[in-house]
């Protein structure tokens, strides 16, 4: 029983696969929700976003994404971190109602204290970019996918990197507590880390991952060397894209906040 | 978190190099043959119809030849592709003097066509061959390769065929000397082929 997604070297297959670990992830994610939820009126939750974040973690870690990204595409392996980080990410944050704020990390407790320390730009873009570069190196990827803790390990370490970048943006007013230009700034320096591992793939002669250059191919006549210069340019374009539009959205609230301050 | 950052960054120190550095006498990532091999003596067919002989055909060129069938699922496209990539990137010179030759050992289901179509989708340059199943099994003896079975898969009837996946690599004199196992990668190629050019230059 393959409890989760890892790298088998077994020929691909469209036979659809069962991965028990991915929904156990997934019922104790929803549960916890429940718990967090339930103290308040089912119109004012934002189950939108735990909606969202749920059915985009079921995309991304279950047959068949889960499974090509673990062992055969490092394109798709691309696509899924950055769907944890970009959209997951965000989604959970959103999702966590006003009640639930309060029991998560009641007024001075140690607690609120280290949320309020994590959405400090610093120890955030350390925390996020610490991950995000790690996790690219060729021997971690090479060793870790090969074993079900180690991509585990992989993905879990993806949606706390997903969750600590968006943390300083989008975490209550009483937590964070970036002015616009500082949002727009920290954005910025964000889009820089992921640039590493994606120029890296992009510009690189040989690839760069044992696993998905030896992997069986699913696609033919999509080689290794395609299919990691896709997944650079995805990492850097597609990356980039959310995090710009945040900073643009950023920059018009605030702009305009600015304006109706001085009208009044 | 420190810790676990160094911890994640000495593994990828210590798994990211080439076959644990260690070259071979004359310098090739590959495992030179104790044994030289010659050239395969049958009478081949190419994809295109045409008779081969590896002896003319490959007269002063480095051969890389492989055993395989287009049905492959897993390690002979991985082989033919890596192969196609890194001659890509070789200086003009080094692809001039490089044949890469794939052998079927699976000629009931590679037909002219289908061989041509499939090695050909890799590189033109590639040449596929057929031959009777006595002589394919004759030439996998000469180089020293087990002969091959068929198994068949129980729900689809399809069979896969189970085989050694060495590239043999014959130097410009015909002379079978360095043998490339399945995990060789694109970067080790790129690194043997100018040497199995230049072999016995000196």
């Amino acid at each position: 029983m393959q409890w989760w997604c890892s790298a088998t070297g077994r020929p691909w297959t469209w036979a659809w696969q069962w991965y028990p670990g991915v929904d156990l992830l997934l019922l104790l994610l929803a549960a916890a929700w429940w718990r967090l939820a339930r103290v308040q009126r089912w119109s004012d939750l934002p189950w939108r976003w735990f909606l969202a974040a749920w059915l985009i973690l079921l995309f991304t870690l279950d047959w068949p994404v889960g499974k090509l990204g673990a062992g055969y595409l490092a394109s798709v392996h691309t696509l899924q971190f950055l769907l944890l980080t970009l959209a997951v990410g965000p989604c959970l944050i959103r999702s966590i109602p006003a009640g639930g704020w309060h029991a998560l990390a009641p007024d001075g407790s140690r607690r609120l204290r280290t949320l309020l320390r994590l959405a400090r730009p610093l120890p955030a873009l350390l925390i996020y970019n610490s991950i995000v570069i790690t996790s690219h190196f060729p021997g971690v990827v090479d060793n870790a996918m090969l074993t079900q803790a180690g991509s585990f390990a992989i993905d879990s370490s993806w949606l706390l990197a997903g969750v600590m970048l968006w943390w300083p943006i989008l975490a209550p007013r009483k937590i964070a507590s970036l002015g616009t230009f500082g949002t727009i700034g920290y954005i910025f320096v964000a889009t820089i880390g992921p640039t590493i591992p994606a120029m890296m793939m992009v510009f690189t002669d040989w690839p760069l991952y044992r696993l998905y250059e030896l992997a069986p191919r699913v696609f033919p006549h999509f080689t290794a060397n395609d299919d990691l210069k896709l997944a650079g340019l995805s990492m850097k374009v597609i990356g980039d894209l959310p995090l710009w539009i945040a900073a643009i959205v950023v920059f018009f609230r605030g702009t305009t906040t600015q304006g109706e301050m001085v009208d009044a | 978190m420190k810790h676990v950052v160094v911890l994640l960054l000495a593994a990828s120190i210590g798994c990211g190099g080439q076959k644990d550095g260690a070259l071979s006498r004359h310098g090739f990532i590959g495992t030179e043959l104790s044994a030289p091999l010659p050239l395969p003596s049958q009478h081949f067919t190419d994809s295109r119809g045409h008779p081969f002989r590896f002896d003319s055909a490959t007269a002063g060129k480095v051969a890389l030849v492989f055993f395989g069938y287009s049905h492959c699922p897993d390690v002979c496209p991985v082989h033919l592709a890596n192969l196609a990539a890194v001659l890509d990137k070789m200086p003009e010179e080094i692809q001039r003097q490089v044949t890469v030759v794939f052998v079927t050992i699976d000629p009931q289901r590679d037909s002219l066509p289908v061989l041509d179509a499939w090695v050909h989708g890799f590189d033109p340059d590639f040449i596929g061959l057929t031959a009777a199943p006595g002589d394919i099994a004759a030439a996998q003896r000469e180089v020293k390769l087990p002969s091959t079975g068929a198994v068949v898969g129980a729900a689809t009837g399809e069979y896969t065929i189970g085989h050694l996946t060495p590239v043999i690599a014959y130097t410009r004199d015909g002379v079978g000397r360095v043998e490339y196992p399945f995990g060789t990668r694109q970067k080790d190629w790129a690194h043997d082929l100018p040497l199995l050019v230049a072999y016995g230059d000196h």
